[in-house]
Order: C-alpha cells, then sequence, then structure tokens
C-alpha cells in the first residue's frame, strides 16, 4: 500500500536528473533532485505549469480578439433606396458585422444592448448622392465599451465611405477626394493576425507569473514545514540553496516555453523569424531573472500564503500592464516609459517578438539581452546574498 | 558548574558554552548561561517550554547567533560561516523535518550529499543505521507513509549519517509510543557506549533518570547541572516523605501542619502529598505530630519532585498547598 511507483514525470525526471550532478556542485546537485522531485510529485505544482499556459493560450488565443468579427450593428434605414441598399449590403459584406433589424429608435437599440451600434441612414440619401453633395450618415455608438466602439466607428466608417464612392464612380462622378487615404502595408504581420501579436507574448506573461510564483512558494514552503531547519542544521551555503532551488525549475520553466512555441507555430501558425538559439538564451536569461525574483520574495517571508500574495503584486500587475504586452510602451506617459526599464518582461517582450516576428538578430537586441543579463547576475547575486541561513524567528 | 570542570581545557569538551545570551529584540530567551558537556555523556535538558532550550541547541547546530557568550562544539567556534561547528554536529529538531513527499532512500541519499558523506560507504552507513535503530522496512517506503515511531527512527539515522561527534536531539520521543520511546533510548545509550556525545531535551522524567548529568533551566537561566542522583540529594537534602490518607484527616489539617516548624514544604502529590522535613531530624520529631487518618512513609525523590521544586515557580513557604 505505500509502496511507491513512480508515475510518467517521475521516470521522465529520473532520466533527465543526472544533469543537475553535471553541471552543479554536489550539494546543489542534491538539492536541485530533491526539489525536481518534490515537482513530479506534487499534482498542483505539474497542474499548474501545464494547465496555466493552456488556458492563457485558450483565453487569449481564441476568445479575446483585437479585430471585429461579427459585431452586432443595427440599420435604421429610412431611405429605402437602391443607394442605401448598397451601403447595407457593403456593411453585411465585409464580415465584420452581422446585421440586426432595428426596433425603430437608433438609441433604443445601443441601449438595450443588443447591437453596440447603430447605422442610420436618412431619408434623401439617394437624392443627395445624386445631386454629389455629401451625404450624411449617422452612427450611434455605444460609449459605455469605449474599446469596441472605436473599433467599431473605425471600420464602420471606413466600410461605408469605400460604399460611397463606389456609388458615386458607378453615378459616373469622380471619386469623392478623401481628406487623406491611408496606404497601409503592415510589415512583420502583413495579414495584421492578433495572434501573431498577442501568443508570443503569452510566454512572456506565463514564464513572469509562474517562475516568480514557484519559487517564492518553494522556499516558504521549507520554512513552514520545517525542513528548512534541518537543511540549515548542515554545513550547507546560501549559493548552494540557490542554485538547487534555481536549477529544477530552469527545467520545468523551459518546458512551458516549449507548449507556448509549439502552440504559437502549430496551432496559431505563428511565423518564428529569428534564431532559436537566442530564443533559447533569452528564453533561459528571464527565467533566471523571474526565478530569483521568486527567492527575493521569499526572502521576506516565511508563509505560502503571504508568498503567494506578494509574487501576484509584484509579479502579475507589471506583467500584464507594463509589459507592452497589450498596451504599447510607447503611449504610456513618461513615468511610465522610464519605469518600465526595470521590468523584465518589458525586455523579455522585446526579444520575444523581435525574434518571432522581425527576426531581429543579437545586433537589433543587443539592449535587452545585456539588460537581461545585468538583472540575471544583479538578482541572482542578491538572492545569495540576502538568504537568511539563521532561523530567528 | 563544579571548578573542576571549569579548569579543563576547550578541546577537551564536546559542548563548551560561556557566559551564552541570546535575545529576540526585547525578549531575553538565553540568559548568561555556562556549561560544559564531556565526550561520550548523555546529557539531558529539562524544562518548561520557552525555557529556552531549543533556543540553546539552536544556538549550538549553528542555527542562530549567540547575542554574547562563547560556544564551542567539537572543538569548533562560530565563525562569520558556521560550516566547521555544523560538521560535528547531528541535529534532529523538535518538528519532524524529513520530505514526507520523498523515500526513505531518498532522504538519506539527500542529506548525505549535504553532509559530504562519501557516494561510496552510503549503503553501508545505511545498513548499520537501520540496524542500530531498529528500521526494518523498504527504504523505498515514502517517508509520509511510515508511522510516527518509524519516522523517528528514520530521523535519527539522519541525524547520525555523517558520524558526528555530538548528537542534538530536541524533544526526539514526543508523540511517539512508550514501546518506541524505550527502542529509541536505547539506541541512545548505544551512541552513548559507542563514544558519541548525546544532548537530548525531554518532558519525560524516565528519560531524563537514563541521562549521565542533566540541566535544569528556567525562564532562559540555567538553575541547576548535576547527575540525577547528584539533583535529587541537593534538591532533598534531608529525604521525602510521603503522606497517604488512612481516614478521615480534620479539614485543614495540611495547612496546620506545614506550619509546624521542621516542615520546609508540604506538597500536594496526586492524591497524595509530599512533605520535605527541614533538617536532618525533623522528620523524627514530626512523625509523632502527624494528623489522625494518614500514613506516612519515607520514600527517595523522584526527578519529578526536583523538577517541581527548582523548575516550577516558586511558592513562598507555608502557601504550599491551598
Amino acid at each position: 500500500m505505500d509502496d511507491h511507483s513512480p508515475g510518467i514525470f517521475e521516470r521522465l525526471a529520473t532520466r533527465t536528473e543526472g544533469i543537475f550532478d553535471l553541471v552543479l556542485p554536489r550539494r546543489a546537485a542534491a538539492l536541485a533532485r530533491k526539489e525536481a522531485r518534490h515537482i513530479v510529485r506534487d499534482p498542483y505544482t505539474l497542474g499548474m505549469n501545464l494547465l496555466l499556459p493552456l488556458m492563457m493560450l485558450l483565453l487569449f488565443g481564441f476568445a479575446i480578439s483585437f479585430e471585429p468579427k461579427d459585431l452586432a450593428v443595427a440599420v435604421l434605414d429610412q431611405d429605402h433606396s437602391q443607394a442605401s441598399a448598397k451601403v447595407v449590403e457593403a456593411v453585411q459584406g465585409s464580415g465584420f458585422f452581422k446585421i440586426q433589424a432595428s426596433h425603430g429608435d437608433p438609441e433604443k437599440d445601443v441601449e438595450s444592448e443588443r447591437v453596440k451600434a447603430t447605422l442610420v441612414i436618412p431619408a434623401g440619401f439617394q437624392k443627395s448622392v445624386g445631386r454629389g453633395e455629401d451625404p450624411q450618415i449617422q452612427v450611434m455608438l455605444d460609449g459605455s465599451d469605449n474599446a469596441a466602439a472605436s473599433v467599431v466607428e473605425g471600420y464602420l466608417g471606413g466600410v461605408v465611405n469605400s460604399a460611397w464612392s463606389r456609388l458615386q464612380v458607378e453615378r459616373g462622378q469622380p471619386a469623392p477626394l478623401e481628406p487623406l487615404e491611408f496606404k497601409t502595408r503592415y510589415l512583420f504581420n502583413p495579414e495584421q493576425d492578433g495572434h501573431w501579436f498577442i501568443v508570443p507574448g503569452l510566454l512572456v506573461i506565463i514564464l513572469g507569473l509562474l517562475c516568480v510564483l514557484m519559487t517564492a512558494l518553494t522556499v516558504a514552503k521549507e520554512w513552514e514545514q520545517g525542513s528548512m531547519e534541518l537543511l540549515l542544521s548542515t554545513p550547507i551555503r546560501p549559493m548552494d540553496i540557490i542554485l538547487g532551488k534555481v536549477a529544477p525549475y530552469v527545467g520545468l520553466g523551459l518546458f512551458d516555453v516549449a507548449i507556448v512555441y509549439v502552440a504559437a507555430r502549430v496551432v496559431f501558425h505563428v511565423p518564428f523569424e529569428g534564431s532559436h538559439l537566442l530564443f533559447m538564451l533569452g528564453s533561459f536569461l528571464f527565467l533566471l531573472v523571474a526565478l530569483s525574483q521568486g527567492l527575493l520574495i521569499s526572502v521576506g517571508t516565511r508563509n505560502q500564503q503571504v508568498a503567494f500574495q506578494l509574487s501576484m503584486m509584484l509579479a502579475m500587475l507589471p506583467t500584464m500592464l507594463l509589459s507592452g504586452f497589450i498596451f504599447p510602451i510607447e503611449s504610456m506617459p513618461l513615468f511610465f516609459r522610464i519605469f518600465t526599464a526595470v521590468l523584465p518582461p518589458r525586455w523579455f517582450m522585446t526579444i520575444v517578438r523581435g525574434l518571432f516576428l522581425k527576426g531581429s538578430g543579437l545586433g537589433q537586441l543587443a539592449v535587452p539581452f545585456t539588460v537581461l543579463a545585468l538583472m540575471a547576475v544583479l538578482l541572482t547575486g542578491l538572492a545569495i546574498r540576502n538568504f537568511k541561513t539563521d532561523v530567528e524567528p | 558548574m563544579s571548578p573542576r570542570q571549569r579548569a579543563e581545557p576547550k578541546a577537551g569538551w564536546a559542548v563548551d558554552v560561556r557566559h551564552l545570551t541570546v535575545r529576540f529584540g526585547d525578549f531575553t530567551a538565553v540568559d548568561d548561561v555556562s556549561f560544559q558537556v564531556a565526550k561520550g555523556e548523555i546529557f539531558g535538558f529539562l524544562g518548561a517550554n520557552g525555557a529556552g532550550k531549543t533556543t540553546t541547541i539552536r544556538v549550538l547546530c549553528g542555527l542562530l547567533l549567540p547575542s554574547s557568550g562563547e560556544i564551542h562544539v567539537g572543538g569548533e567556534g562560530y565563525h562569520d560561516d558556521n560550516s566547521g561547528l555544523k560538521s560535528h554536529s547531528g541535529y534532529m529538531s523538535q518538528k519532524f523535518t524529513l520530505y514526507n513527499d520523498l523515500t526513505v532512500a531518498q532522504n538519506l541519499e539527500f542529506t548525505a550529499a549535504l553532509r559530504d558523506v562519501p557516494v561510496k560507504e552510503l549503503e553501508a552507513r545505511k545498513e548499520r543505521l537501520f540496524k542500530l535503530v531498529g528500521f526494518d522496512r523498504d527504504e523505498d517506503t515514502l517517508v509520509g507513509a511510515l508511522p510516527g515511531g518509524m519516522k523517528q527512527q528514520v530521523s535519527l539515522a539522519a541525524a547520525l549519517l555523517h558520524n558526528p561527534q555530538i548528537v542534538f536531539l530536541d524533544e526526539p520521543t514526543a508523540g511517539v509510543s512508550p514501546d518506541s520511546r524505550a527502542r529509541f533510548w536505547a539506541v541512545i545509550r548505544d551512541l552513548a557506549k559507542a563514544g558519541q556525545t548525546v544532548f537530548v531535551t525531554t518532558h519525560y522524567m524516565d528519560e531524563a533518570e537514563e541521562c549521565g548529568r542533566i540541566a535544569l533551566m528556567r525562564d532562559g537561566k540555567l538553575v541547576a547541572l548535576d547527575s540525577p542522583a547528584g539533583l535529587k540529594k541537593h534538591a532533598f537534602p534531608y529525604g521525602l516523605v510521603e503522606l497517604e490518607l488512612s481516614g478521615e484527616p480534620k479539614e485543614g489539617w495540611d495547612k496546620a501542619f506545614s506550619q509546624l516548624p521542621g516542615v520546609e514544604s508540604l506538597k500536594p502529590h496526586g492524591r497524595r502529598w509530599h512533605l520535605e522535613p527541614s533538617t536532618a531530624r525533623a522528620w523524627g520529631q514530626l512523625k509523632a505530630r502527624l494528623p489522625r487518618g494518614l500514613k506516612a512513609h519515607v520514600i527517595a525523590p523522584s526527578l519529578e519532585d526536583v523538577f517541581l521544586k527548582i523548575v516550577e515557580p516558586a511558592k513562598p513557604k507555608g502557601a504550599a498547598h491551598g
């Protein structure tokens, strides 16, 4: 009953744990091997490292989209003409919108939350087109959903504008002079596929969260269980403890890197233009930085719950909001733009997007690589120096 | 404690503590404590919870910095890094500190690596220690699946894996069965016979009787240090008399009796009373004045009596029973 039979992860770990003896001093290697055994026997740790990346990929990859698709829009056609029908057809044919019948009151349509916007084509539209005047078309937008509103405004405006130009041309009149027409060519993401932008960024988010959390928790756990006391009663040095704690989680982190990489390439068809070697190096540096951050948190607390909350606060917010994942750093206020320089995720984000989409080389990525390398050295050093080896309460 | 012991050279002691004080903020956990432990001695550490026993042991194991004073363990003092001090001692803490999700073998392999036990010797040492501590299960059993007594056996084996000169055991038998306790103490005696020094704290008086010498701590201070026999003799120089009901004595007899000259103290002891005469002849005179309904016999004081007298907060004379 109490005989222990190893599971699949455990056998995998047993096969690979010999590597710790090759790269680490004996005490650190022993600690790393022990830690690896904890990881493979703890369904919670394993689950978090498997499920969190998958969940994030599903959530950001499929559910959250930055381009309109089948957005509900009501049309109130008060003109009932050929011209107005053409406009409606253009809106419908664009693929961005799903047309709903208006209830007659454009404001009520939006208010009822059935649609994001109502397009009102006033009576006399066809006539004014025929006279070559600037016809008026009104759009009522749901301002309470700012992000959706601006997307709808932009796309709907574009669709209606081009429909109107076509109408003019059909009537043998010169196409109207639009104030300025952009001919946009998207470099590095010609299809404007949101996934290309989001999925590589997810790697930063996932590693940034998990790694900080993992090491913060593992040290706090040893204090809570009392095993830290046993550990510290042996002649082990802080350097060994830090190395031994970090090494197995580097392995686990690289596993997460692989998950996201495969998902990005196979499921979301994101291209990878850069060097895989640089990708590995960048991931490794960022892992070291994030894991050391976790260890530094664990210097401050010996309680798993506090460690969890601190990690969430210190890792989650900056990683999600200030890394350039969603909000571009260039459009932040000056203070935040400067502030992001001390946040490791921001630099790894540049590396990851550069490698996936732009095919940047070490030359272009010299700054983020240097910053991450310096941070890795600094934070690991700080963690070793500040690691408390006495049990004073 | 005695002048003879102080004169010995430092290196001769397994543990040498001089004027050790440990403060946590305003709280003084250990207050100017000095003692020496000889090699091969079983040294008992007794005291109420919070008396400073564990704190002292933690300092000796290199886990806490002393606020002042000097300590030497196996001849090694305190340095920036306590690896010298730590390498001579084995430690079994009060809390169970092995990893429940690892097997016995994996736990010992881990400790062996931290303690620099040569890989080649590990198997032989494990076999010897398993025999010594009486562990007879499969070493591939998860530690979490073992019963409490066996966990203690494995903990002890882990503490002994590097052949330490001194082993510190902090309440090693708390919460295990009487049977396991007896076996555990047989191991401790074997260790001492083999020349290893055993430094042990306990709450069990029968275990304390097994120690060569006992240090009693109260509120961070060392209040007595002697062999069990010496402690008893010192604490009760004129012996101890046990009083037992044989009829129905008058209400308040104990208060009146304890006021008599020749009574040092009279304390309830379960359903009986323990009377301490104040001089060698006192009991001879008191015997005749024993109230009706009571039986008396002279007994040998136990360590529990010593503990109650020395470690429990002293009560003013005459107010022993209320």
